[in-house]
């Protein structure tokens, strides 16, 4: 335990009541999700009151925990947490008109000419960032009470969960900008003129005509609309995400990055490392799954049992040897991840046998009991 | 069943299943078949250049930055690369071109078609970026045709459409894990391909199968659960793993019936020890009937 870690978390209990954050990210297939979870459990167990927010929720594991995916945090009922255990899995499907809904709160003729906008229409469900930017704000509103001690956040499997926290801002300058200043240019000239002179009579500027050739009669037009809408409400946008922003980027904020022996996950893991740190940011933690230390204590002692059939034998054998071959694996990883990333700590966890996603978060939670200091701010 | 794969692979799945491993085994399992193959990656080649080590030698490693396919998708639209960079770099499009969602697919797509159009008598294997909820990939070329109304760039969509997304011109090969979670992702993504698409997915890899532990351990592990002390408790230890495994597997092929919906090809590749070589994948293939 470190001292700092001692001290964040007196201060929980302080005026402020800002949450301790841990945000866990990671690439594909890691057990991110799980991990997580079984993180958000242990907390809850030794005591604090915790929020685990899923932003890419499975809902095999909101099944298991008892949490609807949508918009509403709810009280998981999982053993020995005492009621301190929430959950937040809000649905990727439903946050862009969520999103759309609290900007244009007092627009309601904008909203309905942004809705009805056909790039909109069909591009609105891949805005990247957008989900996470609804999931950040649900989150600190559900922070602002000073209800939960801890927040775990896990981000979708994705190189890049993270860059949304830039995003916005980019985005909120192109909202302000010249491009939009241009483009509703562009998109006057177009209405004025009947459609049947065509895009070729567009053209003011050598680009703007070809541009408009080549994108036929809608786009620009749709696009400066779209824009024109959004900039309606850009000073909203930016205090939305500047919500994010601050969650993400206090000192009350831990990044923990979940790895497993793998060489995609290690490219993911030290991509995303360079990512925080063009950020300004350092991980505080890498959490390694599958990357057991030692034999389980029962291959010793039934190979040292009388009597033992070939076959349980042969069973052991096989077990035995993917786990050494994972050891193997886990231990070059971490002498590289301690190479290249010196004096982050590493948690390295077994690989669960099991099936349901509950039992694995369960098994995780005992396993990282002990390493909760380890990954909190 | 499925028919073989067209000139055209696009290897699809969620992170973490091995996606780029499976796509370098179907290029090396091209090259075999047809002599020449190439694989082609959306990032910065070092995913590729890992899962190719080694393999054959006749396969052609095209990376594709999405600045590249950008201009490489733009050329043709403004008949020059030279007004194809001005038009781009212009003050305005810049960050709209970032900003956007589906101009880089659609470059994208748009790259493939042409790289594929190259190369007559290629197996082209593409490793698709990997899908989150959305296969936004592919819908490109007919929400492009949708929103353009006609032009250039509503050429390009169709172009697209006619050439790359089209049964026997392309096909999706998507890549899953024997795991209740990660099938019931990849129903999804099939049902959104196919109803968004309207591409038939014809060929499923099902990675990381498990191998069959002796059936007679877990009777035996069970029979000696019963004993008192430090043994009893090894072998309950080792019933519950035998038990785990013997429903992981079980559960592994139920889910893959979800997976029979359209009648693809499912292939199985077993659990390696470590990344496996894409040799050792392209050999698993073809004993799976991939050609």
């Amino acid at each position: 335990m470190t001292p700092r870690a001692g001290k964040s978390r007196s201060s929980a209990s302080g005026p402020a009541k800002t949450p301790l954050v841990v945000v866990c990210a990671g690439g594909g297939g890691v057990g991110k999700t799980t991990t997580s979870a079984a993180l958000a459990l242990a907390l809850a167990r030794q005591g604090r009151t915790t929020l685990i927010v899923t932003i890419d929720p499975a809902r095999r594991l909101a099944g298991a925990m008892g949490v609807p995916i949508g918009d509403v945090v709810t009280q998981v009922a999982l053993p020995d947490t005492g009621g301190r255990l929430f959950a937040l899995m809000p649905d990727p499907r439903t946050s862009m008109r969520t999103f759309v809904d609290e900007l244009f709160v007092d627009q309601p003729a904008a909203k309905a000419h942004l809705l009805a906008n056909r790039l909109f229409v069909e591009l609105s469900d891949a805005a990247a960032g957008v989900h996470e930017l609804v999931a950040m704000n649900l989150i600190a509103g559900a922070a602002a009470g000073g209800r939960f001690e801890v927040v775990v956040i896990d981000t979708a499997p994705s190189r890049h969960a993270i860059d949304f926290v830039t995003y916005p801002g980019r985005l909120a300058a192109l909202l302000g900008g010249r491009t939009i200043a241009w483009l509703a240019g562009v998109a006057e000239r177009a209405t004025d003129r009947a459609p049947s002179t065509g895009a070729l009579s567009w053209g003011v500027g050598r680009i703007e005509s070809l541009l408009a050739r080549v994108t036929g009669p809608h786009l620009l037009g749709d696009t400066a609309s779209l824009f024109g809408d959004l900039a309606r409400v850009r000073e909203r946008f930016v205090a939305l995400t500047q919500h994010a922003a601050n969650l993400l980027l206090g000192d009350r904020t831990a990044y923990v990055l979940v790895v497993a022996p793998t060489a995609a996950a290690r490219d993911d893991a030290v991509y995303l490392h360079d990512r925080l740190d063009k950020l300004g940011r350092k991980p505080h933690a890498i959490v390694m799954n599958r990357g057991d230390v030692a034999a389980a204590s029962y291959v010793r002692i039934l190979r040292e049992t009388a009597g033992i059939s070939p076959s349980l034998l042969d069973a052991i054998g096989i077990l035995e040897q993917e786990r050494a071959t994972r050891g193997r694996a886990a231990a070059a990883f971490s002498a590289e991840l301690e190479k290249a990333l010196p004096k982050l700590p590493i948690v390295r966890l077994p690989f669960i046998e099991a099936v349901a996603p509950d039992d694995v978060m369960m098994a995780l939670a005992l396993e990282l009991r002990e390493h909760v200091e380890t990954l909190l701010p | 069943m499925a028919a073989a794969l067209a000139p055209a692979v696009l290897v699809m799945g969620k992170g973490g299943v091995g996606k780029t491993t499976v796509a370098a085994g179907l290029a090396v399992l091209g090259a075999e078949t047809l002599g020449k193959a190439a694989f082609v990656e959306f990032s910065d080649g070092e995913a590729g250049r890992r899962a190719l080590a080694g393999s054959h030698k006749s396969i052609e490693h095209i990376v594709i930055r999405p600045a590249e396919a950008l201009q490489r998708g733009a050329t043709p639209l403004f008949g020059s690369s030279i007004l194809a960079k001005l038009a781009l770099g212009n003050f305005a499009m810049r960050p709209l071109l970032r900003a956007a969602p589906a101009i880089r697919e659609l470059a994208m797509l748009e790259s493939v078609r042409q790289l594929v159009a190259e190369r007559p008598g290629t197996r082209v294997v593409v490793d698709m970026p990997a899908t989150g909820h959305s296969v936004a990939w592919l819908r490109v070329p007919k929400q492009g045709r949708r929103l353009l109304g006609a032009g250039p760039l509503f050429d390009m969509c169709e172009r697209v459409g006619r050439e790359l997304m089209t049964p026997g011109k392309s096909s999706i090969v998507i890549v899953t894990l024997p795991e209740r979670l990660v099938i019931a992702e990849t129903v999804e993504l099939c049902l959104a391909i196919t109803g968004e698409t309207g591409m038939p997915v014809d060929h499923i890899v099902v990675n990381r199968m498990q191998v069959a532990l002796p059936e007679a351990a877990l009777a035996e592990a069970d029979s000696l659960s019963a004993r008192r002390g430090p043994v009893g408790d090894a072998a309950r230890a080792l019933a519950q793993i035998l038990t785990a495994r013997r429903v992981a597997r079980r559960e592994g092929e139920t889910a893959l019936e979800a997976l029979h919906l359209s009648n693809p090809a499912i292939w199985r590749i077993p659990l390696a020890p470590a990344d496996p070589s894409a040799k050792a994948v392209a050999s698993w293939l073809r004993a799976e009937g991939a050609l």
